[in-house]
């Protein structure tokens, strides 16, 4: 018996946005096996349909079908680690077991970690994060005491570089005050550790944060929360941040099956890779990594190079006039070395990912672009500047003419710019972070990424901040930089799939790509562009298979 | 405690070979922490001495790594017969951050910061536009500078950014320099052991202190000999304090924690009162 081609499918929906230029809109869209097979009308179907088994599917008809969306670049085992811990934070989390309150005062959070301690789901160790010094008042040992002395609680700071431990946190992870008596970023009488204090505790913590059952349930929440940003596609931009082996094998065995709405696009981090060998070496070891790859987990020829440091710790390199208070930015490599890191992997056809936030780390990755052009010219060649915190317009300009593309974490312009512009590097800057208009006008490809745990890993917020640059307190923050509603979805969807060299076969909804959709309540290019972040997921498509969403 | 020591400086400045010749000479069982960036795993294969340890370091923030290679090479050294510790910084580091090992983690105490220049491209280095300032900091942090390569070069300008500059020709044996014979620290503790008048304090604050009150306060106690350290003030800005009998000189520094000044004084000192 001759093998019988699988039922059509055909979904029908209000409209469809599918980021195909040639055909920006249908009605219905036919899946086969996995993939589109055409779209259209019901009517310009039928050469299909009169000839081959199919069912019409009207379960999303009173909704708006856009491809699926796309995050390129967040850390899967950095919300590993944060997702099991209690959030008890200033802002609103939206999460999918439920949205996190703001907690704006002292004596709310005493509350909220009470009662969060009377409930007895929590583990040996009790660990929440976000608390900030501002909203929370100062946070000490005897306080921690006074609400609860019997469980082990860690206090996490928002920011990462701080925590916090009770007399029960302390006895349980063996901390005396006789070995920290001399440390001076240890306040042993207050419980606090911060800065190299905080790696002395986190060392003793680590056993607890990445024991094996903590890390897989942190993951299977970062599944839920990847699919409640309606997301099917994701990028792992830096896999090993903590350990290569347990991060690449935890993912392939928790999403590498028929209930993972997601694919993860894995890139490997050049310095891991390197680690006791010489860059060429570390290039070989890149090359095999493709030999592991699976039906959702694939490395390809990427790699990911940094050239300073981060953008929320205000260590980004800044040209002049650099930064109010005078101090100065970090190099994560000289940049002797990431000239030559740059050029192995550029000679031998990589696709290049710089993690590049200041202006002046800015500079060093396009005079570096520019250097290998000059040595060898390469064509669609993938460099890429992830994360685009400060750029100037010549910067920009030059970008564009020597190819590259740009992923922008557009959530500095809501969350940073009002507190930098203050602080940090002045109003004319701050309000021009993640100068994503001038980038669109350049032709350069340009996408939006979250970097969570960096921003919420919803690429519609990401779509929210670019169109409206409206930051936390409400202000529009440069609005020449802002673009058009079609240039945000191009950013979450056919461009993202561009910069992770997909576009052949993901991002936009025509004949012969997968059958990736995110299925809208409303749709994105005509609802007031402020409520773009609320529009309601109804659910995914992953290649063909529905995974519908609790109405949020 | 446990004594570290910081050798800073650029690319190829030549701080894997100082430490090398130091690991020659020295029959002391030494570890030395390597920073593994790049270059550098060729250094760790340099750095050669049976009786000694090498471990090897990577770049990046504790906050997303979660693991402190510093930290934790550190404490995986307790307990093992180790007389100090030397952390060869990355050419990128600047060496306040470093040097917050020595003075931070728990069993641990800093010796000083040696830099490591280079003469024959010191001067160029200090005016690229990527890392002129990240060699500044490593020349003007240090507690003195081993000056290789320095013919034909004038000093003044080296001068300028720090007074304690040794030229390759001066050091006859480099564990001397390395064990911080020539280190300001080293001259403290020298002199507290010849003079037992000589005494020291140590002040720290969290709070804001203004550069004037430093001044006012060792102006009206003219009993303190010298004064080394960060004060840090209402802006967030931190600077280097560095008094002697004869001056007494605040340069910019990245230093970000707190106010932390040494004082070493005769006779009585009340504690001040900012």
């Amino acid at each position: 018996m001759e093998h019988l081609p699988k039922m059509i499918t055909v979904y029908i929906a209000k409209s469809i946005i599918t980021m195909n230029a040639s055909m920006p809109r249908a009605e219905a869209v036919a899946v086969r096996d996995g993939k589109i097979l055409e779209t259209g009308t019901l009517e310009s179907l039928q050469p299909w349909l009169s000839r081959h088994d199919h069912k019409i599917d009207e379960q999303f008809k009173d909704s708006f079908i856009v491809p699926g969306l796309i995050d390129p670049h967040l850390h899967p085992s950095m919300a590993a680690v944060l997702l099991p811990t209690y959030f008890i934070t200033a802002m609103e989390w939206k999460m999918p077991w439920g949205t996190t309150p703001a907690t704006r005062s002292a004596v709310e959070y005493d509350e909220r970690l009470k009662e969060a301690l009377s409930k007895p789901t929590h583990g040996e160790l009790f660990i929440t994060w976000g608390h900030h010094n501002l909203w929370h008042g100062p946070i000490s040992r005897s306080r921690l005491n006074s609400i609860d002395s019997k469980t082990p609680i860690v206090v996490w700071n928002r920011s990462f570089h701080e925590v916090c431990m009770n007399d029960a946190a302390l006895e349980l992870l063996e901390i005396k005050e006789a070995d920290v008596e001399n440390a001076t970023q240890i306040d042993f009488e207050k419980g606090r550790f911060y800065e190299i204090g905080l790696g002395y505790a986190i060392q003793k913590l680590n056993p607890y944060i990445l024991a094996p059952e903590v890390f897989k349930e942190g993951l299977l929440k970062l599944k839920e929360v990847v699919h409640f940003g309606g997301q099917t596609t994701i990028a792992d931009m830096a896999v090993g941040l903590f350990d290569f082996e347990t991060e690449l094998n935890t993912q392939a065995a928790l999403y590498e099956n028929e209930d993972n709405p997601f694919r993860v696009e894995l890139i490997a981090h050049s310095t891991v890779m390197q680690k006791g060998n010489s860059i060429e070496q570390a290039e070989e070891l890149i090359a095999k990594l493709p030999e592991r790859n699976s039906h959702r987990l694939n490395f390809r020829k990427r790699v990911k190079l940094f050239t300073d440091g981060a953008f929320f710790s205000q260590v980004a390199q800044l040209m002049e006039p650099g930064y109010i208070d005078g101090h100065h930015g970090e190099w994560l490599s000289t940049p002797e070395q990431f000239e030559e890191n740059v050029r192995v992997f550029w000679n031998k056809g990589y696709a290049i990912h710089v993690h590049c936030t200041g202006d002046l780390g800015l500079e060093l990755a396009v005079d570096t672009l520019e250097k290998m052009q000059d040595e060898k010219p390469r064509f669609n060649h993938g460099f890429t500047i992830e994360h685009f915190g400060l750029s100037t317009p010549e910067q920009v300009f030059r970008l564009s003419r020597l190819g590259a593309n740009i992923s922008a974490n557009a959530y500095y312009v809501h969350e940073l710019s009002d507190i930098y512009s203050n602080d940090s590097v002045g109003y004319e800057r701050a309000s021009s972070m993640a100068r994503i208009g001038t980038s669109f006008r350049e032709g350069i490809t340009t996408t939006l990424h979250s970097d969570f745990t960096m921003a919420p890993a919803q690429p519609l917020m990401s779509m929210w901040v670019a169109v409206n640059r409206i930051n936390e307190k409400g202000n529009v923050m440069c609005e020449e930089e802002r673009i058009t509603p079609q240039q945000g979805l191009e950013a979450i969807t056919i461009n993202a799939a561009r910069v992770l060299g997909l576009d052949h076969e993901i991002g936009s909804i025509r004949a012969g790509k997968k059958a990736d959709f995110t299925v809208l309540q409303e749709n994105p290019l005509e609802i007031d562009p402020i409520k773009i972040k609320d529009i309601d997921i109804k659910a995914t498509v992953f290649e063909g298979k529905v995974f519908n969403l609790k109405s949020q | 405690m446990i004594p570290v020591t910081v050798v800073a400086g650029y690319l190829g400045s030549g701080k894997t070979t100082l430490i090398n010749q130091f690991l020659k000479e020295t029959e002391s069982p030494i570890a030395v922490l390597v920073n593994d960036f790049g270059e550098l795993n060729i250094d760790a294969e340099l750095i050669d001495n049976q009786d000694s340890l090498t471990l090897s370091l990577t770049n990046g923030c504790v906050c997303c790594k979660l693991s402190d290679d510093i930290g934790v090479s550190l404490e995986s050294l307790k307990g093992k017969d180790i007389n100090a510790v030397i952390i060869e910084a990355s050419g990128i580091s600047l060496p306040i951050k470093i040097a917050n090992y020595g003075l931070s983690w728990p069993g641990f105490s800093l010796k000083g910061i040696l830099a490591v220049a280079d003469g024959q491209s010191i001067g160029t280095l200090l005016e690229d536009k990527f890392v002129g300032y990240t060699v500044k900091g490593q020349i003007e942090q240090a507690d003195a500078v081993l000056l290789n390569r320095s013919y034909g070069l004038s000093l003044e300008a080296l001068n300028e950014l720090n007074k304690n500059i040794f030229l390759e020709e001066e050091v006859s044996n480099y564990g001397d320099l390395l064990s911080a014979k020539y280190f300001a620290k080293h001259f403290i503790e020298e002199n507290l052991k010849e003079h037992a008048t000589f005494q020291s304090s140590i002040f720290t604050s969290n709070k804001p202190i203004k550069r004037e009150d430093i001044k006012k306060y060792i102006l009206l106690n003219p009993n303190i000999q010298r004064a080394k350290g960060w004060v840090c003030e209402e802006n967030g800005v931190c600077s280097l304090l560095q008094m002697t009998p004869s001056e007494c000189n605040f340069s910019p520094s990245d230093f970000k924690s707190q106010t932390r000044v040494v004082f070493i004084y005769t006779g009585k000192l009340s504690p001040p009162e900012f």
